[in-house]
């Protein structure tokens, strides 16, 4: 059990190293995170004119979104590039032989190579989340010598309860807008969701045969895992009206395909609604069972394969 | 650029590692009926890679797979590694099933031009081999100390794969299939795309593994070089195993004697030889004729002769 864990490790490692030294994702990796450093740039350009006193709340929202937003695209990309090259490049260089021939379980080299992009596209996240967090807090200091500024244009404000009063309100608002301990629950869930584009692009190419067809087809799949839900409610909604058949069809559908617009949960944090930590954990819970069946049929076709 | 000669190598223990118990076998490789057929459904036909193979070979051995492009010689040897599954019949390695641990625990496989990963040096290529097969810490630094020596890659060892020529890709490759210190190993066309003096040096070390009690199994186009270092061969042919046996009994001519004296004869000496081998009783067809070098052993003397101007002997001869 520990030799094998050993074994997974390994892979894993060398996985990562692999990834890291490729000049692609570091591009995008780089690319992603000027992108999620400029938003506060942005949301100037796309909120002209709210550039004053209490009235950042648009701004931080548009900061928020943008760079949640940036962590999802480019999360995605990552993952999906990443993993749809695993096997098709090891079979292209041949390496693949060399590690099966090894005492290496073909279970261990899959899990090995899985855990190695999960913890490639962890380190993306977390160093996204920073860079995200480090715009979070200068949009903070931004709004907070604003709110300054502008209560400074009174003389002797400070000696005005009221307006100390008003003050300390706006300057809390700001404070808990931008650390807000939500986000840490949104970049979770993006997170998770990104681990089952993992999961899915993994158990496509353990049968592909090019990584075209391994990034086409996960493609498809997250799309259709977008729009299962949508589909399943009009069809749930008529009632009676819906067959046997459609009903059977809906069931199939989402024991398949993963529902990724579950996680469209993200889009309610951001704009301010509260959402429950247990909700969150529901989701997380969901993603999880669904990585580890993913993941098991992966084993089980990759055995199966002749390399 | 030489490999060194006599070392020895380290016995690594393996009772520390998961193990099914002993099986004892008297081959390290024995196959019956041995059948891999793919389908082509699109042509609604069956490619047959390898047909009904009835094999086996001592430990020790060192044995020659031969023939033509497509002729089953890596089915075989991907058959033998477990990589993929046999149609029909069976293989066995120590008398353990081929994909079992126990049995790559005591395999080494080099494939045919390989690549490995180009942004590992040498040295952090076999220490991820190494940690594959469970050898670790000291064991695994003095292991590989052992290797690049033995391979003699001491100039790569910093440099990334990605900037090796042909030969030191080999040589590499050659290195982490014995990492492990396996009994058995796999070579599949150890010496394509190599040139003649790299390939003369893994001719070299396949000879000290022999030596040194592995039993080695490996493919080539080069018929000389099988020859220099194979007990025996097998020839194949459209999947079929067509011929098999020792050089020996395969390339002797049994009914002639050749003689090598140390002087040119002339026509006059060639005619008294023939009367004198008449009245012993040898009738038929005499040939007078003047030995060849090969162009290999041509080639392995100069180059040889102008590294090392002390050495002026054909290679390994």
């Amino acid at each position: 059990m520990i030799s094998s864990l050993y074994r997974i490790v390994t892979i894993g490692r060398i996985t990562l190293t692999e990834a890291v030294r490729q000049k692609v994702l570091s591009v995008l990796l780089i690319f992603s995170l000027v992108l999620v450093g400029s938003s506060v740039l942005v949301s100037q350009l796309a909120t002209p004119g709210l550039d004053s006193a209490g009235l950042f709340d648009a701004q931080i929202k548009f900061v928020k979104d943008f760079g949640c937003g940036s962590i999802g695209l480019f999360g995605f990309a990552i993952a999906l590039l990443s993993t749809a090259q695993l096997i098709p490049q090891e079979l292209h260089n041949r390496t693949i032989y060399t590690i099966l021939a090894k005492p290496v379980r073909r279970s261990e080299f899959l899990l090995g190579k899985f855990f190695g992009i999960v913890l490639l596209l962890a380190l993306c996240v977390a160093l996204m989340s920073l860079a995200f967090a480090a715009t979070l807090y200068w949009q903070e200091m931004r709004g907070l010598q604003a709110t300054e500024a502008t209560y400074a244009q009174a003389p002797n404000w400070k000696a005005n309860p009221l307006a100390v009063n008003a003050y300390n309100h706006d300057v809390q608002q700001i404070v808990q807008q931008v650390r807000d301990p939500q986000i840490i629950e949104a970049i979770l869930l993006i997170f998770a969701k990104l681990i089952m584009t993992i999961s899915i692009a993994l158990l496509i190419s353990t049968f592909a045969t090019s990584s075209i067809f391994t990034i086409v087809t996960t493609f498809m799949i997250y799309l259709i895992g977008h729009m299962e839900g949508t589909a399943r409610d009009f069809w749930l909604a008529s009632g009676a009206s819906s067959s046997i058949w459609q009903s059977s069809l809906v069931g199939f559908i989402s024991l398949l395909i993963p529902d990724m617009n579950s996680f469209t949960i993200v889009d309610e944090i951001l704009a301010g609604n509260k959402v429950p930590w247990a909700h969150a954990l529901n989701l997380l819970g969901y993603a999880d069972v669904y990585v580890i069946v993913l993941l098991a049929v992966s084993v089980v076709i990759f055995d199966y394969r002749e390399i | 650029m030489h490999f060194s000669i006599g070392k020895t190598l380290t016995i690594i223990n393996l009772s520390m590692m998961e193990s099914t118990g002993p099986v004892v076998s008297p081959f390290a490789v024995e196959t019956v009926g041995l059948t891999k057929r793919y389908p082509l459904t699109w042509k609604r036909k069956v490619l047959v890679a390898l047909d009904q193979l009835d094999l086996q070979i001592r430990p020790g051995e060192v044995f020659g797979l031969l023939g033509p492009n497509g002729s089953g010689k890596s089915t075989t040897l991907k058959l033998l590694l477990g990589l993929i599954v046999p149609s029909d019949g069976e293989a066995r390695v120590f008398g353990l099933p081929p994909d079992s641990l126990d049995a790559r625990r005591r395999v080494g496989f080099l494939p045919e031009n390989p690549y490995f990963y180009g942004f590992l040096n040498g040295d952090e290529t076999l220490r991820f081999y190494g940690k594959l097969c469970g050898v670790t810490g000291p064991r695994l630094d003095r292991r590989i100390e052992e290797l690049i020596e033995l391979v003699g890659l001491q100039n790569g060892r910093e440099r990334p794969l990605r900037s090796y020529s042909k030969g030191m890709l080999q040589r590499i490759g050659l290195a982490q299939a014995l990492i492990h210190d396996p009994d058995l190993l796999f070579l599949d066309e150890p010496t394509a795309g190599v040139d003649p003096l790299g390939s003369a040096q893994i001719r070299d070390l396949i000879l000290r593994l022999k030596k040194m009690g592995k039993t080695v199994v490996f493919s080539s186009h080069l018929l000389e070089q099988v020859q220099e270092v194979a007990d025996r061969v097998a020839i194949f042919s459209l999947g079929k195993k067509v011929l098999e046996g020792s050089l020996e009994s395969l390339l002797v001519e049994n009914q002639s004697t050749q003689i090598t004296l140390p002087a040119e004869l002339g026509a006059e000496q060639q005619q008294r030889l023939r009367e004198a081998l008449g009245a012993a009783g040898i009738d038929g067809e005499i040939r007078f004729t003047r030995p060849h070098l090969s162009l290999e052993q041509l080639y392995l003397r100069t180059v040889q002769a102008q590294a090392d101007p002390a050495s002026t002997k054909p290679a390994n001869k």
